[in-house]
């Protein structure tokens, strides 16, 4: 055995050599910081002592961590912002794909699908940006248009009660389009006779949708559904980043903006570090509840 | 028979994809409309079809030397970066793609690992730290060099690839990296037009890998940039570089802000239109797996 293993690494030397940047890559920059956080987490970070000399103090930053006064909080908005999301997000992406799938005007669609993606390829800042044209309370479209018919302006990015009508509306304009596309894989695959047989049972357009293009999604729904809901923790925190600011950092704070501003901002290595191996160990046990939902109830899973 | 009903749906749809397209496109027609309206049009309200067009906020951009500077670093970083992640990428994917490799399984199971859990923001800010990254452009390119996602994707293409070839360029003499060159290459080449592409897109619209890594503002990419204008951050102000002379700083009005908005999706906007089916096809190859 160990000749024959000596013969095929000699046989894959030279893949080897080649794989050596990647591996060291991954080293580096995707190992070692995994490393380092489950080290941070369990120590009391000081500078001086670095990463390896500092006071081991076993479960002080979690239990630091559930005591501070906003975690709880940020936790909550959260799970309720990325619940949002699914919420709001699902229903309107699978309503289009099926009109877009079944609109006879088929050179109208290809440029409608054209001009539906662009948004997915704005950058979060140009997003903003383009809110900030609209919304702005001094100079934005919607308040230049409400001051001019007599109507009091709205501090649409100022305001915590419309702070996540903002994030989510936004980002439901950026993803619409795009979200339609694994729909209109899957419905590219029904067997035109299925419709053509309809037609002919004298079926309308709603009875034909409910018996054979929404069953034909149903899988696809299902997967969607259950694999967003693995990702609770993950509240879109670069979105947030730029749509919050002091008066909104109450509905607004997720795990991840609090995780920048403890850490990076206030420097509480230790304990922003506990705040992302928590978000990092649950987050990876509800993609795995997730996958294994998504296997049994709709047969396909991420992996 | 539901002829008429028919009839009606298809009206209906029609009607309800072209609202929703008009909703995706408005936003962009209307920021393109003001960066191009004059400041004395813009003053006195809604403008959706302005009576006048004006370059002057473009003029002021494209002769901002702090700008051209940030458009500078936006292009080096999406250039070096998306290519290097192709490439690193590429190679990763092949060599995980070859079945009887010694330790194969193993290194698969660490790539994905790294798609289901990472190190976090602060361990991975040391790490970019310790590496000496810091306050360079090379923090921005470093440490996205390989896409893990990606690497999964390629690799499949390189397993369907029939073993004949394979052993027929070994027989040949050809080495592995010109076997990769030769012939792994052209078999991926949908896949790698794809992944390039979503890595080009991604460098060019980060700002937050910069905002973290970087302290000196004239290395700002110009997405970091435009954030910082819009929530008021002006970095001249902010860092205590006050420069009165800068037309930066002496046109600061709305059309200014949306021509920067504008310049901020351009290299997008040109070349989408030649290369969405590359884009789409992406999302198949990933999404669409199974």
């Amino acid at each position: 055995m160990p000749g024959l293993l000596k013969k095929k690494l000699r046989r894959y030397f030279s893949l080897y050599l080649l794989f050596i940047p990647v591996l060291l890559y991954y080293f580096i920059y995707r190992w070692q910081p995994m490393f380092y956080a489950i080290i941070l987490s369990f120590t009391k970070f000081s500078l001086r002592g670095g990463i390896f000399g500092s006071k081991w103090v076993g479960f002080a930053n979690i239990q630091r961590l559930f005591a501070s006064y906003d975690f709880t909080e940020v936790l909550l908005n959260t799970m309720e912002i990325a619940l949002l999301r699914v919420v709001i997000g699902f229903i309107p992406p699978i309503l289009l794909a099926i009109l877009l799938h079944d609109l006879k005007y088929r050179g109208f669609v290809r440029v409608s699908q054209t001009l539906l993606y662009i948004p997915h390829f704005f950058s979060w800042v140009v997003v903003f940006g383009i809110a900030w044209a609209f919304f702005a309370t001094g100079s934005g479209m919607v308040n230049h248009w409400l001051t001019s018919v007599g109507k009091e302006p709205i501090e649409f990015l100022m305001s915590p009660r419309l702070f996540r009508p903002l994030i989510i509306g936004t980002a439901l304009w950026k993803e619409l389009g795009w979200g339609t596309i694994i729909y209109l894989a899957s419905l590219s695959t029904i067997d035109p006779g299925l419709y053509e047989a309809a037609a002919v049972d004298g079926a309308g357009p709603l009875r034909r949708i409910w018996h054979i293009t929404l069953p034909e999604l149903k899988p696809i729904m299902v997967f969607i559904l259950t694999i967003s809901m693995g990702s609770i923790l993950y509240a879109g925190g670069e979105q947030i980043l730029l749509f919050y600011n002091p008066a909104t950092y109450g509905v607004g704070d997720v795990i991840d903006t609090w995780v920048y501003r403890r850490g990076l901002l206030d420097m509480d290595f230790s304990l922003a570090s506990a705040a992302g191996l928590f978000q990092s160990c649950f987050g990876l046990l509800f993609v795995l509840a997730a996958n294994k939902a998504a296997r049994r109830f709709a047969g396909i899973g991420l992996w | 028979m539901h002829v008429a009903s028919e009839r009606w749906y298809q009206w209906a749809a029609a009607l309800f994809i072209g609202l929703c397209t008009l909703a995706a496109v408005f936003p962009l027609y209307y920021i393109i409309v003001n960066s191009l309206a004059p400041e004395s049009e813009l003053a006195q309200g809604v403008v959706i079809i302005p009576h006048r067009l004006t370059w002057a906020a473009y003029r002021v951009v494209l002769t901002d030397i702090r700008l051209l500077q940030a458009l500078g670093i936006s292009i080096l970083r999406t250039a070096i970066g998306s290519l290097g992640a192709l490439a690193f990428t590429t190679i990763g994917a092949y060599v995980l793609a070859r079945k009887g490799m010694p330790g194969r399984k193993l290194f698969i199971f660490m790539v994905l690992i790294t798609i289901l859990f990472n190190g976090g923001m602060v361990p991975t800010y040391l790490v970019v730290a310790k590496t000496g990254l810091i306050d360079s452009i090379w923090a921005l390119i470093v440490p996205l060099l390989v896409d893990s996602w990606g690497l999964l994707v390629i690799k499949q293409f390189f397993e369907n690839m029939p073993e004949s070839i394979d052993e027929a360029a070994r027989i040949d003499g050809a080495s592995e990296l010109q076997f990769l060159l030769r012939i792994g290459i052209p078999v991926a080449k949908p896949a790698l037009a794809a992944i390039g592409l979503f890595n080009a897109v991604g460098h060019w619209n980060a700002w937050f890998d910069a905002m973290l890594y970087l302290n000196n503002p004239a290395k700002y990419p110009l997405q970091l940039v435009l954030r910082n204008l819009l929530q008021g951050l002006d970095f001249l102000r902010q860092n205590g570089l006050e420069m009165s002379g800068s037309s930066f700083v002496r046109a600061s009005g709305d059309g200014l802000k949306m021509a920067i908005v504008i310049l901020g999706t351009l290299p997008i906007l040109c070349v989408y239109p030649f290369l969405q089916k590359h884009f789409t096809k992406g999302i198949y190859l990933g999404a669409v797996k199974g």
